[in-house]
């Protein structure tokens, strides 16, 4: 492998993988026209590459007309152009705001979304230092016409448990309840009015996934149906570390919803069942 | 290997007399030309990627079975209804929305799984990643509040693998194109291809139910009709243009825009992958628990990140490794993208970063985010070392196919058998071992 060594150093650019440095181009074009791998990985001892004797002739950029060759400059062109373009526009999204998408950024957004979105602050800037516990209760109505209030069923504490000891914890477990508190949280103000078109997908969202919970717990027994339900969230900072001479509260801070009546809507076809 | 770097024409423009750094320099853009027209480079690369995305979601796919019609079905939580509000609003792509349907719905996960497999084992390459890109935009698109990183990197290289050759090596594509052009340098003459132009039928049948039914957005100028239209295009101009023989220079345009392409979408990959950890660790460096060394220690001890918390207990105990793996882990993100510029510093972080992904896989409880990261990551390993892998891979597979079915070492060796098992003895010469010789020698 010296000479891939060499080879690989002189020539490759830092965009470019290691990939085919170590192969002749005459090997890799015959390989590549194919679509196989044989010709591209072996360095055949011997004969040399004939491209003359080969059943393909000489293919590549050298082997074509004028009028090709132009087309090919074209393309060329065009693919480079869209490249850069396209990763300077991804990186202007990740970008935090700045001078250039303060003045192009609808330019930016429409290029970018809604396929090549991204988000990439990975526990940053700092990570969460909080356990934020979804918690519910509801109102269950019995056919005989009694009506009774359930306790609180810690959601959040169910996903840990399912998380716990698991070596591939579910999406369900992991991002459902976890993500629909973040979106609801982040289209709901303080007193709980929605601050974007989206707050009324929101809610709804976690009111299904609340339902839907309640009734795998049975929380509404045999014979009740849940008519109400009512969320909170405990937010407890967590612990810090043995070795920390740091001081937080250790005391959760409730945030307490409104009762809300469920709906047909609020039920999936499992809990209505 | 040393014997051929004569050969290696690197610098065309090196036969003319380069005189002074001008000239040298259009030398260089020349050959560079010559490069990216001429190859579609980083076929192990390619490959290994395409086999980890694929790899990643099936197997996420197949975990998430049980769960699917709570992730992504009709009557989930974030039910048919709800997706559709929001589909309105952002026009992302998913044919889930196409119909309320149960049975709809299985069929595309369904497809979801079997595209993914397709395109893992590299059958009919081309086709079977743009069902993949399919599968993942329409599951993902779906349901959006479900995914995390993981899902976001795996939407962005299911875009991109359709633009790459990625079925080069490794593939079924591979073994199927070396037996065709065995058969044909026995027999003279190459035998018809049926599934692809059937493949291609019954997809374009799809597509145009699909465009009358008004289902797919866009229009014949931009948008996924054009998307799609114009990659269904092209399967029938290659098919064309390799039917002509009295002049190959259409083929050979075809093969060098397909490179450019791949070598572009290649670029891209790479770019974003140094994105993602460049922003990941920017953004980092403004957090004031990474600066003062305790950041790791959190995320192991929030509930939804703590699988095993004895487990984080333990490799949280010591304050000052927690700083060391805190600032470790900015350095490497950060420093990434620079290190590509030298080789060995590049490969020395490259395994640093794949073992923290697997750390994470287990103590963060995410396994598919770390497998995406890695298969990511996967598009700078070395050639050499991806070689070794194949080979590696190859002769696991002989040994237990040996132990599997024992009257198989008992046939005589025919030009099949030489196939697959092409391990020749060239190791013991202390030379890297090819798969491809035997089937020249035939």
């Amino acid at each position: 492998m010296d000479a891939y060594d060499e080879v690989s150093n002189g020539r490759r650019g830092p965009d470019e993988p290691e990939g085919s440095a170590s192969t002749s181009p005459a090997e890799e074009r015959e390989g590549r026209a194919d679509g196989d791998d044989s010709a591209a990985a072996t360095p055949q001892p011997a004969p040399p590459p004939q491209p003359a004797q080969s059943t393909r002739p000489a293919s590549g950029i050298a082997a074509l007309s004028l009028p090709y060759q132009i087309t090919v400059a074209l393309v060329l062109a065009v693919v480079a152009v869209v490249t850069c373009v396209h990763v300077g526009m991804v990186f202007l999204h990740v970008a935090p705001s700045n001078t250039v998408t303060k003045q192009h950024g609808r330019a930016v957004e429409e290029w970018v979304f809604p396929e090549f979105e991204q988000n990439w602050k990975l526990f940053a800037p700092n990570p969460l230092q909080q356990n934020i516990a979804v918690e519910v209760r509801a109102e269950v109505h019995t056919a005989a016409g009694d009506v009774r209030m359930t306790g609180w069923y810690g959601l959040s504490a169910l996903d840990g448990a399912a998380i716990d000891g698991n070596l591939m914890p579910s999406h369900t477990q992991q991002n459902e309840l976890r993500r629909a508190w973040d979106f609801y949280n982040s289209t709901h103000d303080s007193e709980n009015r929605a601050t974007t078109s989206r707050g009324g997908l929101s809610e709804r969202y976690l009111r299904r996934i609340v339902v839907l919970r309640l009734d795998r717990e049975q929380a509404g027994g045999a014979d009740g149906v849940i008519e109400r339900i009512q969320v909170r969230s405990r937010t407890t900072n967590v612990r810090p570390p043995d070795w920390s001479e740091e001081q937080v509260s250790d005391k959760p801070v409730v945030r307490e919803l409104p009762w809300w009546s469920v709906t047909d809507r609020d039920r999936t076809k499992a809990s209505a069942e | 290997m040393s014997s051929m770097s004569p050969l290696t024409p690197m610098n065309p423009g090196n036969q003319g007399n380069p005189v002074g750094p001008l000239g040298r320099l259009s030398a260089a853009i020349g050959s560079g030309i010559t490069q990216v027209t001429d190859n579609a480079l980083g076929p192990y690369q390619s490959a290994i990627i395409r086999i980890g995305f694929a790899a990643t979601w099936l197997l996420f796919l197949l975990r998430e079975f049980p769960h699917r019609h709570e992730l992504y079905g009709p009557d989930g939580p974030w039910n048919w209804d709800l997706a559709q509000q929001l589909l309105v609003d952002n026009d992302a792509f998913t044919v889930l929305i196409w119909s309320k349907s149960d049975v709809w719905f299985e069929i595309v996960y369904a497809l979801a799984m079997l595209s993914s497999f397709l395109l893992l084992l590299g059958w009919r390459t081309r086709t079977a990643s743009v069902l993949f890109m399919v599968g993942v935009l329409s599951l993902q698109n779906r349901s959006v509040f479900m995914g995390d990183g993981g899902d976001n990197v795996i939407h962005l290289m299911a875009i991109y693998l359709v633009l790459t050759r990625c079925g080069q090596v490794w593939s079924l594509d591979a073994r199927r194109a070396r037996r065709t052009r065995e058969r044909a340098e026995r027999e003279g003459k190459e035998r018809e291809d049926r599934v692809g132009p059937a493949l291609w039928c019954v997809l374009g049948f799809v597509l145009l139910v699909a465009t009358f039914g008004g289902l797919i957005p866009g229009g014949f100028l931009g948008g996924w009709l054009t998307v799609f239209w114009g990659l269904w295009a092209v399967h029938a101009l290659w098919w064309a243009v390799k039917r002509i023989s009295s002049d190959i220079k259409p083929r050979v345009l075809l093969d060098i825009v397909a490179n450019l392409t791949h070598n572009a979408a290649l670029v891209v990959i790479m770019a974003e992958a140094c994105l993602i950890y460049a922003a990941a660790g920017w953004y980092k460096i403004q957090g004031t628990r990474w600066q003062d060394g305790t950041a790791a220690y959190y995320p192991l001890h929030l509930d939804y990140f703590s699988p095993w918390s004895a487990l984080s207990d333990l490799m949280t105990s010591s304050g000052t490794m927690v700083m060391l793996v805190t600032y470790g882990t900015v350095i490497v993100q950060v420093a990434f993208p620079f290190t590509l510029f030298n080789r060995r510093v590049k490969n020395v972080l490259l395994a640093v970063m794949m073992t923290e992904h697997a750390v994470i896989a287990v103590v963060l409880g995410l396994p598919f985010f770390s497998l995406a990261m890695i298969a990511a990551d996967a598009v700078f390993l070395p050639t050499p070392f991806l070689k070794r892998l194949g080979d590696w891979v190859t002769r696991a597979r002989v040994r237990v196919l040996g132990r599997v079915l024992p009257g198989r070492d008992r046939t005589p060796p025919g030009p099949n058998d030489q196939q697959r098992t092409p391990l020749p003895v060239d190791n013991a010469e202390g030379k890297t071992t090819e798969q491809a010789h035997v089937g020249f020698t035939a």
